[in-house]
């Protein structure tokens, strides 16, 4: 594995206060955080920055990290040595020691399966370095309990086919179980879940007994998955309606004609009146999503020209400007 | 590692859903009392069925994880969540309705 410079990610000294630390992680934060930012590979980036915080905001992590020494640069080939750990009192509790000053109070994340990307960092997106010095079976991590029974959330990414017809999805869902001796073991378990047509974006859809599992013998919690609709090639989509942007001829605008339109389900007959223009909307009414009520298909016309590439092609746009006596601008000057 | 499969109903949660005001709070690591602040401040709506049971409509978790993840992890209070997310869907907003005209521009 890798070695991480946390300091260096944070852009701070070796000797930064925790006032310090925190202000670079709140300015690295804002500027990288999913749903803020515009940077590419923003996740990517916020999780490494959340990484090192992780470490540095905790008076107990930094000082072991500390320890490692400062020869050490980001990338280099490393191994947590022997001894890792040992002279550290533990605190027992999730998210390590530490306390006065770090930020939010929130502790670990947990987390209930990997069903797509997005949202926070949990401890298993951080890297295999951090895992292996302060992860669930490093002396840091193995002090970790809690009360049972908490609902979880995940996201899971569908297809915008799989919202109109539905799905099914095979989620490995992992579990933090507490063994006797107080240390923390992940288990995994693959469900099947049946995902009805018609979900819509940001919809919840709720297994239940899927979350955490009960410490003291109660009912497991639930398992919240929030479905995230990829973007498709042809549609767009707006809660239950959806959008295409349909090329036609010009001919087929001015004169009327009757076109074949994708839909989500399958292709349908479309009369296009005369006189259509570019820009216009037509409505196919319950092609959109499925739902009470299913959603519309809305088709935006875009006139294309044919290209003036060949005498005759120019012969017939010369015709027109001669005898059509038409002004696209009549009406627009001042 | 014990692996089993199983198959799941799946229960979609609509507009006509809500759930407890304390259960959200474990899905968007918020407070009750941010969660509550933000219905009072108009960022979703809730009810109070039984008094002191406040329950939230359940399309409105999407808002409150981000409301939540703002919160812990840029450090803003619950006024400056709300605001956050309303310019943040009003940017999207905007977005989408830029994305939509430019699939009627031609390039030159």
């Amino acid at each position: 594995m890798e070695f991480r410079d946390y300091y260096k990610i944070l852009g701070v000294e070796r000797a930064a206060t925790a006032d310090q630390i925190k202000t670079a992680y709140r300015r690295l934060a804002r500027k990288y955080h999913p749903d803020v930012s515009k940077e590419p590979n923003a996740e990517a980036q916020f999780k490494e920055v959340q990484e090192a915080y992780e470490v540095l905001r905790d008076p107990e992590k930094r000082a072991a990290y500390d320890q490692l020494g400062s020869e050490w640069k980001s990338g280099q080939s490393f191994h947590p040595p022997p001894d890792w750990g040992s002279g550290f009192e533990f605190t027992g509790r999730p998210g390590g020691g530490g306390g006065g000053g770090g930020g939010g109070g929130g502790g670990r994340r947990y987390y209930a399966g990997r069903a797509g990307g997005g949202g926070n960092a949990s401890e298993e997106d951080f890297s295999e370095f951090f895992s292996s010095l302060f992860g669930g079976r490093s002396p840091f991590g193995a002090a970790a309990g809690r009360a049972g029974g908490r609902d979880h959330h995940a996201r899971i990414d569908i297809t915008l086919e799989e919202a109109y017809r539905g799905a099914t999805r095979m989620l490995e869902l992992k579990r933090p179980e507490v063994k006797p001796d107080g240390s923390v073991e992940l288990h995994s378990h693959t469900v099947r879940v049946s995902i009805p047509a018609g979900v819509t974006e940001g919809q919840l859809i709720r297994l239940a007994g899927q979350g955490e599992p009960a410490a003291g013998g109660g009912s497991a919690g639930d398992l919240y998955l929030e479905t995230h609709i990829l973007p498709d090639r042809l549609f767009t989509l707006d809660n239950r309606d959806v959008t295409i942007t349909f090329p036609v001829a010009p001919w087929e605008a001015a004169l009327g004609s009757s076109v074949t339109v994708p839909t989500l389900g399958a292709p349908v007959e479309m009369r296009i009146p005369a006189g259509a223009q570019s820009g216009q909307k037509l409505r196919l009414r319950g092609r959109g999503l499925p739902g009470q009520p299913p959603g519309d298909q809305y088709v935006q016309l875009k006139v294309v020209l044919p290209p003036a590439d060949s005498p005759q092609a120019k012969a017939l746009y010369e015709e027109m400007r001669s005898k059509l006596n038409f002004d696209p601008r009549a009406g627009e000057t001042r | 590692m014990v692996r089993v499969t199983q198959v799941l109903e799946a229960h979609v949660l609509g507009e006509g859903d809500w759930i407890a005001a304390r259960e959200i709070c474990g899905l968007c690591r918020l407070d009750l009392e941010a969660v509550l602040e933000l219905a009072q401040l108009g960022v979703v709506s809730s009810r109070e069925q039984v008094p002191g049971e406040w329950q939230i409509p359940a399309t409105a978790l999407p808002r409150l994880r981000v409301a939540g993840r703002l919160m812990q992890d840029l450090g803003v209070n619950v006024s400056g969540a709300a605001l956050a997310l309303e310019l943040l869907e009003a940017q999207r907003e905007l977005e989408k309705r830029l994305r939509r005209l430019e699939r009627l521009v031609v390039d030159y």
